[in-house]
């Protein structure tokens, strides 16, 4: 177990997880000014979690929200967890093979979302009732106001708006491990997890593309029969 | 460009001279019993007995009301403002608004909670505004953190502040190209690529070279490292450590046993 931690941490990861980390925020903000409906605040800890493996992507997550926290929103900071947990998937579905193709990363993507779903809740519920001071709550709220129950009403507005942001996340981290030349990747302890099998074909990256954009559809006919019925 | 991320505010205090680690404690203390100590206006009464007092004893109370009023209490506010709408509790509504109700209930819970949280991030600016980063980790370093951990927090707030600056000529200069960051949806879903492209893979390009930089410097040895500085950390700073822990305990135990 220590050993299988330990692999995943050299000095080109020790050097990596701060600029990381500075791009999970950098990004963010860069969102927040194209005003664009997604985080995408964990580009960097997916890029981690799969060039050196899911104990540096926990990590790298973990860290994060903590600097965000301290550096720019207190309120980033009881996400710890949910973070750290999205760095440790995102690697462990690299390990298995899932982040060599688009629609492999599409998957990585989708159970990256439910498991930051399942492990925000508690955190939700417990810390603040069920209403965070986040956007998304309105969907909780409404969703209370109707009768269901806190815990039915957080998990499904966790569903709603979190496989859009968490696919779109590993998309741009996959093209941009596409984009480095080899020699940068090859320092890296899981190097090997992210070489491509049979060229990143753009017939597949079109079908990504369609999956993500289908997946916004939907978010947006469920919003509108939920606020509409 | 060397510019640090940082609060720290240099100050002759008793707050400043304390151990960074005692502080560390009492922050996480305060945050500790605030969440857990079973009595409704634990939250409320932290603030006037402690966290007041303390900025004072830091002589910061003058920067920490600055940073309360512009930052905590609008986020404070509007934590409260969401929960004293959208929660569901209690039956007896003072205020009504399309489907929203405010009752009795929900207002106290939210009240406590946006207190929570302005217990919480004030200790937390408290510490940050009396420690400096670099003499938290090497004392945290002295009893055992591994070194890299002290790294890569140090390392995050300095590349932070270079990474935003980064950032922000980016925008800049795709703008002043014409590239679109203010039409529709599709458009600057479209921006993306160009603004997180040249940030990323310019800074990816970096890492190589850094490592090889501090592997020169003996990043992975071994040995124990001396330090030049030395944080001192008096019987007082140990006795307040261990009075704050048993504190934290009982309120977590009165927690556990009232519920």
């Amino acid at each position: 177990m220590l050993d299988k931690i330990k692999s995943n941490f050299n000095t080109q990861t020790w050097v990596l997880i701060p600029i990381a980390i500075a791009i999970n925020i950098a990004v963010g903000q860069i969102v927040l000014v194209l005003k664009l409906p997604v985080f995408l605040d964990s580009i960097g800890t997916v890029l981690v979690a799969v060039l050196c493996g899911p104990w540096a992507g926990a990590l790298t997550g973990a860290l994060s929200n903590v600097i965000w926290g301290i550096a720019i929103d207190p309120g980033a900071l009881p996400w710890w967890p949910v973070a750290a947990m999205i760095g440790y998937m995102a690697g462990r579905m690299a390990g298995w093979g899932f982040f060599k193709s688009w629609w492999k990363v599409v998957v990585t993507g989708f159970v990256v979302a439910l498991t930051a779903a399942i492990v925000s809740t508690p955190i939700a519920v417990y810390l603040f009732g069920g209403i965070t001071a986040s956007g998304s709550s309105f969907i909780t709220a409404y969703l209370l106001q109707t009768g269901q129950g806190i815990w039915s009403a957080v998990v499904s507005t966790s569903f709603l708006t979190e496989p859009v942001d968490k696919i779109t996340t590993a998309m741009i981290a996959f093209a941009i491990i596409q984009g480095l030349p080899k020699r940068t990747i090859g320092g890296y302890p899981k190097a090997n997890q992210v070489a491509t099998e049979g060229g990143a074909s753009s017939t597949q990256l079109y079908i990504a593309i369609g999956v993500v954009v289908a997946l916004v559809l939907f978010a947006a006919f469920m919003l509108r029969n939920i606020l509409g019925g | 460009m060397h510019e640090r991320l940082s609060f720290h505010i240099k100050r002759d205090s008793f707050l400043h001279s304390l151990n960074p680690l005692t502080k560390l404690v009492l922050t996480l203390a305060l945050i500790l019993i605030a969440f857990t100590f079973p009595y409704y206006w634990t939250p409320h009464i932290l603030v006037l007995a402690a966290i007041i007092p303390l900025s004072l004893l830091g002589k910061v109370f003058r920067e920490f009301s600055v940073t309360a009023l512009r930052l905590i209490i609008p986020a404070a506010g509007f934590l409260f403002l969401m929960q004293a709408f959208f929660q569901p509790v209690g039956t007896d509504i003072i205020f009504k608004f399309y489907f929203l109700d405010m009752t009795m209930e929900s207002v106290l819970f939210a009240f406590r909670n946006a207190m929570r949280v302005f217990v919480m991030v004030s200790a937390f600016t408290l510490f940050l505004v009396t420690t400096h980063p670099s003499e938290l980790m090497s004392d945290l370093t002295r009893r055992g953190l591994p070194g890299q951990f002290a790294y890569v927090i140090i390392s995050t707030l300095q590349i932070l502040p270079q990474m935003q600056a980064k950032a922000q000529t980016i925008i800049s200069a795709q703008r002043s190209r014409g590239l679109d960051t203010e039409s529709s949806f599709l458009k600057r879903a479209g921006s993306l690529i160009p603004l997180i492209g040249p940030l990323v893979f310019g800074s990816l390009v970096e890492v190589e070279e850094r490592a090889i930089a501090i592997e020169a410097r003996g990043f992975t040895s071994k040995q124990v490292k001396t330090s030049l500085h030395e944080v001192p950390d008096t019987a007082f700073d140990q006795f307040l450590r261990w009075a704050l822990l048993v504190f934290i305990i009982i309120s977590i135990g009165l927690n556990l046993w009232l519920s």
